[in-house]
């Protein structure tokens, strides 16, 4: 039996695969602080026997509250000489350019916490100035005497020659024990000062948090008889053993928004879609990510608390490349002061949460616009609706000031959510060069399911798929996580400037610290697969685009290869390519996969063309571009595979609603998702510009 | 107009600012400058087919507005019935609309659908160099604007599609690294094509009508919403006067406005200010209306999407061949000093009025530095254009920021040292607070920054203009004044020259040391209200002294412990 288990702000999840393939899904809740007795609750209730868990992973959004809550330790930071506030001066930029009282964001790690030893790294990795340990032991005197609990080390270059960080690393252990020490290079071998500084500085602050849930929930589930494998889910979309997570902390800051999106890869992978836009609507966040030829995009370019106002933290560690709006099905609609509706980015929260919860809220959201405009059933709440009350946040808040009556405030509601999120979609694909049309639509989320046709109208995309256990969908995507570790090292040289020799040593070297890290957590080199990227730029430019490269060893024809490879990826995302220009490696990404057994999927037992069975009941319901239609109403659990089902109609199960919008049909394949295809061809945008 | 269309027009109307986002991140995303990349210094925006401004991204703050202005001048110089689809037109003028200085490299587009002009779409970039009498081109000891670089006073670059040759020969031909001009050429381009792409296709999605409609809500509602932002504020008449450093030639330059705020008007009124001198400092009107429009925003509604309906209330009054409105040749290379001399000026007229959206003074300047010469490693030639950060002002309930560019710039970012250390020829011996303890009040101005560059090769050329350099950043409300830019240099041999504000083309030897200090912003309030243990919190935190914290604030602090031992206050 393989368990995951995904943490959430409101929800804990549980989804479990046997060795039949069978399904199991538990909802409990979260329970802050102790979030480790909503998990051991979750098995108890899922009534699987611990003893005959294989696989335990683990999901849970500790870290990031942690960090948004600051609660983390109290920190120190050793810096080079001279550079102890680049961690405060960070990149001097206002975002809120016209706020002239803004505040940028505040050091997690105040100044008289932030000292200076002497030693100096040249930016090829000679050493200037010899590291002086005197100053480290003064340092450590003086931040013991603070009571920190935890300490970074950031040194200038250090990327380039990590040498003394990890001596000064070792040499604050040896000294002092108990503390957590976090150096930059044993998270990120990137330039950019401030933003290893800041990396460093925030998995220190996580550092002793992480390492206490961990062990936490590590003896809870040993004592619930939970022997197995437990591995944590980090941002980059794979695993990661518990002990080898209680080192790099912070690599697990996204883990749970990112699985779903990983999720829904594999989900592709099983049913031989590559091209995937996946759409995860929750409570109070939309968030989107491409998958391109079935591979997940990562960044490294990630900042936490950052909007169109602030600066935010930047933690530059590989994450799941995801655009994240404030539109989920909590978010709250309002009239901004142009006279505008506008719906988000303040959300309802769980508490109050929509009108519809009947909670004590009293603004009208997403959720409770959806169920006025019939997408959403009142008997599918969990407790009884006062549609009356509904209807009059409706009219109080939108109707009223613009005018309308309740009907046409929610549609109106409905409308705005579904442009934001249409926005977000084409941030993520037409922006960066992908046609929408080259890609099925994979929704999920409670609210996913419901805008996906309509959206898929909007962008051209002919298919949509809603997988099965579409509410749990980040722990379904868990469950078929491999472990990843990925080792990126910036190396800056014109790519023909090196000999293909000097190339294959440094894969060499990351492909050596790659395997005997596996190895030191139990993981044999056989069972690795590894992927190799480069980022890379014309020489001149700043920014660089990631392209796969062939395996090592490379060749001058490898070269070549890549170079093509190259000018192919900036045409892609930029139009134009500037050939004859030389090109520049940045950064060499090796991504190393740690192949993990998992079970077959189980196909349906019930199959069978006829949807009838599943019939609920007819309702009025809106249907964005189409208007008011009657639409047949099923129950998801009680459609046969094979099943087919014309739109308009609406399918139902717990904590979600698909809307099949006219013109698309539906059909349940084998496993129980729901492939929704748009009859005839799909429409043409113009791009006709010069 | 029915209901449902004012929800479809506003579903247009996002969709035309997600366009605006698009174009100007797609552009920093493949520039060669630095000066774009990292501190994107340029600007991207659309307008009607009329040249009104209908959204912008700015990098820098101070370029706001000016895309609107360019297009302007470009209808008039050509007409729209002598425009064809494919047309580009580069323009960087500093004397006509939307100019700058001969740096900032303007392009204008215009967006056919149907065989009629349904919008512009424009962007402005500062190009590392355009030719002139200094690498880097923007100088601080210029005396006309023909030593500046290349100026187009509206050129069409670009013809049905095909870039016109003869005009890139040009080009390449009188600029310094005619690579990275390209490829910033190139980057505009791919920019404004997107943008025309984008704007055709949502055309054929919703119609050019409801287009042409959702454009015009969009300015009205901009307008409607700045009316009735003036219609609650405070009225008068608010006056400030002060003189910015000098003209180069030691002779101080005058700036003095009067800002009328009425229910229906903001009038900002520079006449009494000084004629244009002959040095860079000058700055044309355009620019000078930009300074305005940021401090005018800021008192507006910060968070308010920027389009010309938005400034339909706002006017600007200078006198001809004054420093804020000069003509030709005044050289204006440092434009950006007088134009934020004159926001400043705005800002402390209106900084009593309006507590909660201004506060005490702040660095001000660019603090631009201009460093040119040869890498220590692979011999070939470098330049740096970069602003330095600097303290900001204590306002009503905060303390001043520490360490951030000055207002004309924005989402501008500070050039990595380990990037800096790669690229050029230099090694960054320190990037610090200025922790001089300026800035006394009950609210702390922001520590200003130092920054040191140690040349590792011969005859490197240094130019710098560090405005905010003999008069302080002031203070506000009872809180003292911080304190001023400067530069010093640290030769090998141990002789120090300096500090100054400005320097053109000093020459740094291997093991010479420039080093940039900006100033601590202005307090706010008196320093004696200050809550103690605040001031003992910063003496721990270094950002004031023991001696200060006594004699500026009143509070005896232990040396050992940093707790407050005692108070020496008056009577409040």
């Amino acid at each position: 039996m393989r368990i995951a288990t995904d943490i959430g702000g409101t929800f804990t999840d549980l989804v479990a695969l046997d060795g039949q393939g069978n399904i199991c899904i538990v909802k409990g809740d979260t329970t802050p602080p102790d979030y480790e007795r909503g998990v051991i609750a979750a098995l108890e209730a899922s009534g699987i026997k611990p003893t005959e868990v294989s696989d335990f992973i683990h999901g849970a959004t500790t870290i990031i509250n942690a960090l948004t809550e600051r609660k983390g330790a109290k920190t120190g930071l050793i810096t080079t000489k001279g550079f102890r506030d680049v961690l405060e001066i960070a990149r001097c930029n206002r975002p809120d350019l016209f706020n002239l009282v803004f505040a940028k964001p505040r050091p997690f790690i105040p100044r008289h916490l932030r000292f200076e030893v002497e030693e100096r790294v040249a930016h090829d990795g000679a050493v200037i100035t010899p590291l002086n340990k005197g100053d480290i032991a003064k340092a450590v005197e003086a931040l013991k005497k603070e009571g920190v609990e935890a300490v970074a080390v950031c040194y200038i270059n250090s990327y380039a020659n990590g040498a003394h960080e990890r001596e000064t690393a070792e040499y604050i252990r040896e000294l002092w024990g108990d503390v957590f020490v976090a150096a930059s290079v044993e998270v990120t071998r990137e330039w950019r000062e401030y933003e290893r500084t800041s990396t460093a500085a925030l998995n220190a602050y996580v550092g002793p948090v992480a390492s206490r849930y961990i062990d936490k929930l590590e003896k809870k589930l040993e004592e619930a008889g939970v022997k197995a494998g437990k591995y944590f889910m980090q941002s980059n979309g794979g695993a990661t053993s518990f002990s080898w997570a209680k080192t790099a902390p912070i690599s697990m800051v996204e883990s749970g928004p990112v699985a779903g999106v990983f999720g829904a890869a594999v989900l592709g992978q099983i049913i031989g879609e590559k091209q995937i836009i996946a759409l995860d609507v929750g409570g109070t966040t939309a968030k989107c990510s491409l998958i391109d030829g079935g591979e997940v995009k990562i960044t490294t370019n990630y900042r936490i608390e950052r909007d169109e106002r602030n600066a935010g933290y930047p933690i530059m560690v590989p994450v799941v490349d995801i655009v994240e709006i404030g539109n989920g099905g909590g978010s709250i609609a309002w009239i901004d002061d142009a006279g505008s509706l506008r719906v988000g980015p303040k959300s309802a929260g769980a508490m109050p949460g929509p009108v519809a919860y009947g909670r004590g809220g009293t603004e009208p959201t997403t959720t409770d616009a959806c169920l006025v405009a019939g997408r959403l059933s009142a008997k599918n709440f969990d407790s009884a609706v006062d549609i009356g009350a509904v209807k009059e946040a409706l009219m109080s808040r939108v109707g009223g000031p613009l005018g309308v009556d309740a009907e046409q405030a929610a549609t109106s509601v409905i409308r705005v959510a579904e442009s934001n999120m249409y926005n977000a979609l084409k941030l993520i694909s037409v922006r960066r060069g992908y046609d929408p049309r080259d890609f099925a639509l994979v929704a999920f989320g409670g609210g996913g399911p419901m805008h996906a046709t309509a959206l898929a109208d909007e962008l051209g995309i002919g298919k949509v798929i809603i997988p099965v256990a579409a509410a749990v969908f980040s722990a379904w995507g868990m469950l078929m996580t491999d472990l990843r570790h990925d080792y990126i090292q910036t190396k800056i040289r014109m790519l023909d400037e090196a000999a293909p020799d000097e190339w294959n040593a440094m894969w060499g070297a990351l492909l050596e610290e790659a395997k005997s890290g596996f190895a030191a957590h139990g993981v044999q080199d056989s069972a690795l697969a590894y992927s190799y990227y480069a980022d890379m730029r014309y020489a001149g430019q700043e920014h660089t685009v990631k392209v796969q490269t062939p395996a090592p060893s490379w060749d001058d024809a490898a070269k070549a290869e890549i170079v093509e490879r190259f000018h192919a990826a900036h045409e892609h995302y930029y139009t134009y390519r500037l050939e004859g220009v030389a090109v520049e490696v940045v950064n060499l990404h090796l991504a190393v996969h740690g192949h993990m057994q998992k079970p077959e999927l189980n196909r349906l037992e019930k199959r069978g063309k006829d949807a009838g069975i599943a019939l609920k009941e007819r309702r009025r319901a809106f249907f964005t571009g189409s208007g008011w239609l009657e639409a047949d109403v099923y129950e998801r659990a009680a459609l046969p595979a094979g099943a087919r089902i014309a739109g308009p109609a609406i399918v139902e199960e717990k904590a979600a609603s698909t809307l099949v919008g006219a013109g698309w049909a539906l059909t349940v394949d084998d496993y129980g998702n729901l492939i929704i295809e748009r009859a005839g061809a799909p429409a043409n945008e113009g791009r006709d510009g010069k | 107009m029915s209901f449902t269309d004012t929800v479809t027009l506003d579903i247009v109307k996002d969709s035309l600012l997600a366009i605006g986002d698009e174009i100007f991140y797609g552009f920093a995303q493949t520039a060669m400058s630095p000066i774009i990349y990292e501190t994107l210094d340029y600007a991207c925006g659309i307008a009607d087919a009329d040249g009104e401004l209908l959204t912008q991204g700015n990098g820098a703050c101070g370029f706001i507005g000016l895309i609107a202005p360019m297009i302007g001048e470009i209808i008039g110089k050509f007409g729209k019935g002598n425009m064809r689809p494919g047309d580009v037109f580069i323009i960087n003028d500093p004397y006509r609309g939307g100019g700058t200085h001969l740096s900032d490299i303007g392009m204008v587009m215009p967006v056919f659908y149907e065989d009629e002009i349904v919008a512009f779409v424009g962007n402005k970039a500062h190009w590392g160099d355009v030719g002139g009498m200094s690498p880097g081109s923007f100088t601080t000891d210029s005396a006309e604007v023909f030593q500046e670089g290349l100026r187009f006073s509206g050129v069409r670059l670009m013809d049905a599609g095909e870039i016109n040759t003869d005009v890139t020969d040009i080009i390449f031909a009188n600029v310094r690294f005619p690579e990275a001009a390209n490829g910033d050429m190139w980057g505009q381009i791919s920019s404004l094509r997107t943008g025309y792409n984008r704007i055709s296709e949502l055309c054929g999605k919703y119609g050019k009508g409801l287009l042409l409609q959702s454009m015009a809500r969009l300015m009205d509602q901009g307008e409607a919403a700045a009316r009735a932002r003036l219609k609650e504020m405070p009225k008068g008449v608010y006056e400030a006067e002060q003189f910015m450093d000098d003209d180069g030639r030691g002779n101080l330059v005058n700036i003095k406005v009067k800002v009328t705020i009425s229910d229906d008007e903001f009038v900002a009124d520079f006449t009494g200010s000084s004629p244009q001198v002959m040095s860079p400092v000058n700055t044309g009107y355009s620019s000078l209306c930009a300074g305005v429009k940021v401090a005018y925003m800021s008192i507006v509604n910060p968070g308010l999407a920027v389009n010309d309906g938005v400034f339909r209330v706002m006017k600007v009054i200078a006198e001809e061949h004054s420093v804020l409105m000069c003509d030709a040749p005044a050289p204006t290379s440092c434009y950006y000093e007088s134009m934020l001399y004159a926001l400043d000026t705005v800002w402390k007229a209106l900084a009593p009025a309006f507590p909660e959206y201004l506060g005490a003074g702040h660095m001000l300047s660019v603090c631009a530095v201009i460093l040119s010469g040869a890498h220590h490693k692979s011999g070939l030639p470098f330049l740096i254009v970069e602003p330095t950060g600097g303290g900001w002002g204590a306002s009503r309930g905060k303390d001043g920021e520490t360490g951030q560019f000055c207002v004309g710039d924005g989402e501008t970012y500070n050039v990595p040292i380990e990037m800096a250390e790669t690229r050029y020829g230099i090694r960054v011996e320190e990037y610090s607070l200025n922790t001089d303890g300026k800035g006394a009040g009950e609210f702390r101005g922001g520590s200003g920054a130092v920054r040191s560059y140690r040349a590792l090769t011969d005859g490197q050329m240094f130019s710098a203009s560090f405005g905010r350099n003999k008069f302080p950043a002031w203070g506000a409300d009872g809180g003292h004044d911080g304190s001023y830019n400067y530069f010093e240099f640290h030769r090998a041999d141990g002789t120090v020259e300096g500090p100054m504000g400005v320097t053109a083309r000093t020459i740094l030897n291997n093991g010479d040391l420039a080093r940039m200090i900006t100033c601590t912003g202005g307090g706010y309030g008196p320093p004696e209200k200050r809550d103690p243990e605040r001031v003992a919190a910063d003496v721990k935190d270094g950002y004031i002294s023991l001696e200060q914290a006594e004699k500026d604030y009143g509070v005896i602090v232990d040396p050992g412990t940093f707790a407050v031992r005692g108070l020496k206050r008056g009577e409040a």
